[in-house]
């Protein structure tokens, strides 16, 4: 078992401007006030979690026309010094891409492009695997940008087709733990990827309905820790006799946007291929 | 029948989105062909596959199509084909798309149009109603749209035959050293499913067929109606007529095998006297000649092409003395036809396949092998040779389809 090479550093955004102003996600409805002071809060309860974990966090600056910018995951993907940022499907949140490519650029990043025409939603769609790159599609990215990713990144790229409209990210689906392990959840995964799932990782934590829906898989690993925005008791069991040390942060301020820890964050350490 | 050609790239197998895309169409009910694979040497590397898909109609591709692009199987990027006028009569527009004899399609206006004859070494004429046809360069007229290039253009390879038939035997496979009397079975047997299906059979003979005495056999088969076109010269018709008529071929006495006096000028003889009447038919009609294949076709009313040559003597009147209107009416007679029987012809058989549709079964009987592998050299590749006596085959044919 080896500890996973990335997740010690991380890109985080303040949540100044964060706020359900549109419904691109069931989990949005613009009804519901987002009580800014608690989210916060909460948000600066990850921070501190993560810190605590031992990892780095690199912030991006707040801006007021992007309430999503807070979730970093979906600025695109990293690959060493390579940055490849997102196509958001949805116009609501394309704007995010200007502004995150400034930041990549100002720190040293090259940044290559995905062509017109194909989505893709960056790490929130696309995590590492033991040499590989689980990348979901059907909501948010098209399985016809895999191919492209591949051939930027040069990493393998394992297609997982979401079939919940509610896990419509992989990341609220998919939790690598190390090389060996990962918090999974099927039910949001059709058959075939069930299958490719199943033959990738060899011992996983198999999350039910609710305990998908209550975002478990949208954890953050920072070497042994786990900061999760729910823990199962028989998922922390099963966590800490694998000698994970887990940390739970209330971010419920976050998932009226149908966002997690996953997606608060990004990882800037990764490597593929 | 509405088709479409996709393409899946990526790590399409580990991810099983191969599998996916393929189990997506046949539960569609639609079929695919692959059209093209490039497998990933390691695990690291992309493959991509090439598909065409096969759905009932336009809508069901549509619907289908747009399911196949959430798996990330795309429309390849398929332009129209390229039309061009052609600017003076029998001259193709340069840079001409040039016909196989293999099933073809043309894209126009975002759709698939299946050529209506394919025919080898010809244009593709695009009506102005977007039917698509072959025209060979003389039926070129200014003003005709042809595809240029070969954007656009699709050709589907036959496919192999699958289960036991004479096809089995195909082209190159050409050999005196078969079992003739399973191969003219098969052939019979190949005959009589064509004649079941509707389709047409189109006998063409050389002169030998009648020097060997095979031609009262070819007359029954006619009279059978197991022969609905005929496509000869002017040796074969006259030579037929003369052994009807005179008793001889080319002279020599076709119950006897031996000369005759004066039989070398028979031929001429009967050529002139038919001459006289003005046409086979008139001949038949008025008593002249009472016996043959032209007289069974004659009295059937099979229809018959006979072209002509340089060297023909004569000739008959019914004979086309101008090759490219004998090519002409051949094609003419060419739609419904699905056997092809070429019976000891060289040169008839060869212009004969140059005309065919590639799914059209081609049966070459001929003593001499290099007849039989000339013809699938000339790209006539749907063609079985059998290597045998003509008269004797014939004669098994035609105790196989008349006795039975």
């Amino acid at each position: 078992m080896t500890a996973l090479p990335w997740g010690r550093r991380y890109l985080m955004c303040p949540p100044e401007h964060f706020g359900v102003v549109y419904e691109i996600n069931p989990w949005m409805h613009r009804e519901v006030v987002v009580d800014r002071d608690r989210a916060y809060e909460q948000w600066n309860g990850l921070v501190a979690a993560l810190r605590s974990a031992g990892a780095q966090i690199e912030m991006l600056d707040p801006h007021p026309d992007l309430p999503d910018l807070v979730f970093t995951a979906n600025a695109g993907i990293v690959n060493g010094t390579q940055f490849v940022p997102a196509r958001f499907r949805h116009p609501e949140r394309q704007g995010e891409t200007p502004w995150d490519v400034q930041w990549f650029t100002s720190n040293g990043f090259t940044v290559d492009e995905l062509p017109d025409g194909v989505s893709h939603e960056g790490a929130g769609d696309a995590l590492p695997f033991n040499g590989t790159l689980v990348s979901g599609y059907r909501f948010r990215s098209d399985a016809a940008s895999h191919a492209y990713l591949s051939r930027l990144t040069g990493a393998p790229v394992r297609s997982v087709e979401l079939v919940d409209e509610r896990l419509y990210h992989l990341d609220l689906t998919f939790c690598p733990l190390d090389d060996q392990r990962a918090i999974v959840a099927p039910s949001g995964w059709d058959s075939y990827a069930r299958r490719v799932l199943e033959a990738l990782v060899p011992e996983a934590i198999v999350l039910g309905d609710d305990d998908a829906l209550a975002f478990t898989a949208n954890s953050v690993v920072v070497g042994t820790n786990v900061v999760m925005p729910s823990c199962p008791p028989e998922v922390g069991r099963q966590l800490e006799a694998w000698g994970f040390d887990v940390a739970v942060c209330d971010v419920s301020e976050f998932l009226k946007a149908g966002g997690g820890c996953r997606c608060l964050t990004l990882a800037l350490d990764v490597t593929l291929g | 029948m509405a088709s479409e050609v996709i393409e899946v790239e990526g790590h399409i197998i580990d991810s099983l989105i191969l599998a996916k895309v393929l189990d997506v169409i046949l539960a569609a009910g639609a079929d695919y062909q692959v059209l093209d694979v490039d497998i990933g040497k390691t695990n690291a590397d992309t493959s991509r596959v090439q598909l065409e898909v096969r759905a009932g109609d336009d809508d069901a591709l549509t619907t289908l199509l747009t399911e196949l692009q959430v798996h990330g199987a795309n429309r390849v990027h398929v332009t129209d084909a390229e039309l061009v006028v052609a600017d003076r009569d029998g001259v193709l527009p340069p840079g001409f798309y040039s016909t196989t004899n293999l099933p073809t399609a043309v894209r126009i206006e975002g759709h698939w149009v299946d050529c209506e004859n394919p025919e080898m070494d010809c244009g593709l004429l695009v009506t102005s109603g977007n039917r698509v046809r072959t025209a060979p360069m003389h039926k070129v007229r200014a003003g005709d749209r042809f595809v240029v290039g070969s954007e656009g253009v699709r050709v589907t390879p036959l496919e192999r035959p699958r289960g036991a038939n004479p096809f089995e035997f195909m082209a190159s496979e050409v050999s005196s050293e078969k079992p003739k009397g399973l191969l003219v079975a098969d052939v019979a047997h190949r005959i009589r499913l064509a004649k079941d299906a509707g389709g047409k059979v189109l006998a063409v003979c050389g002169p030998a067929v009648i020097h060997t005495g095979a031609g009262p056999d070819v007359a029954r088969l006619v009279e059978g109606g197991w022969i609905d076109v005929l496509f000869a010269g002017n040796g074969f018709a006259t030579h037929d007529i003369e052994s009807n008529v005179l008793g001889t071929s080319l002279g020599i006495s076709v119950q006897e095998g031996i000369g005759t006096e004066g039989g070398h000028s028979n031929h001429l003889r009967v050529i002139n006297e038919v001459r006289r009447y003005g046409s086979i038919a008139a001949a038949v009609e008025a008593g002249y000649v009472d016996g043959g294949v032209m007289y069974e076709c004659v009295r059937r009313g099979v229809p018959f092409v006979l072209g002509g040559s340089v060297r023909d003597d004569g000739p008959l009147p019914d004979v086309y003395p101008n090759v490219v209107e004998a090519a002409d009416a051949m094609r003419y007679l060419l739609p419904g036809v699905t056997v092809a029987l070429m019976l000891a012809s060289t040169l008839h058989a060869i212009a004969t396949g140059n005309l065919l549709p590639a799914g059209v079964e081609t049966f070459c009987v001929d003593i001499n092998q290099a007849v039989v592998t000339k013809l699938a050299d000339r790209g006539s590749h749907q063609a079985l040779g059998i290597v045998t006596d003509v008269g004797l085959f014939t004669r098994d044919l035609c105790d196989q389809l008349l006795t039975s």
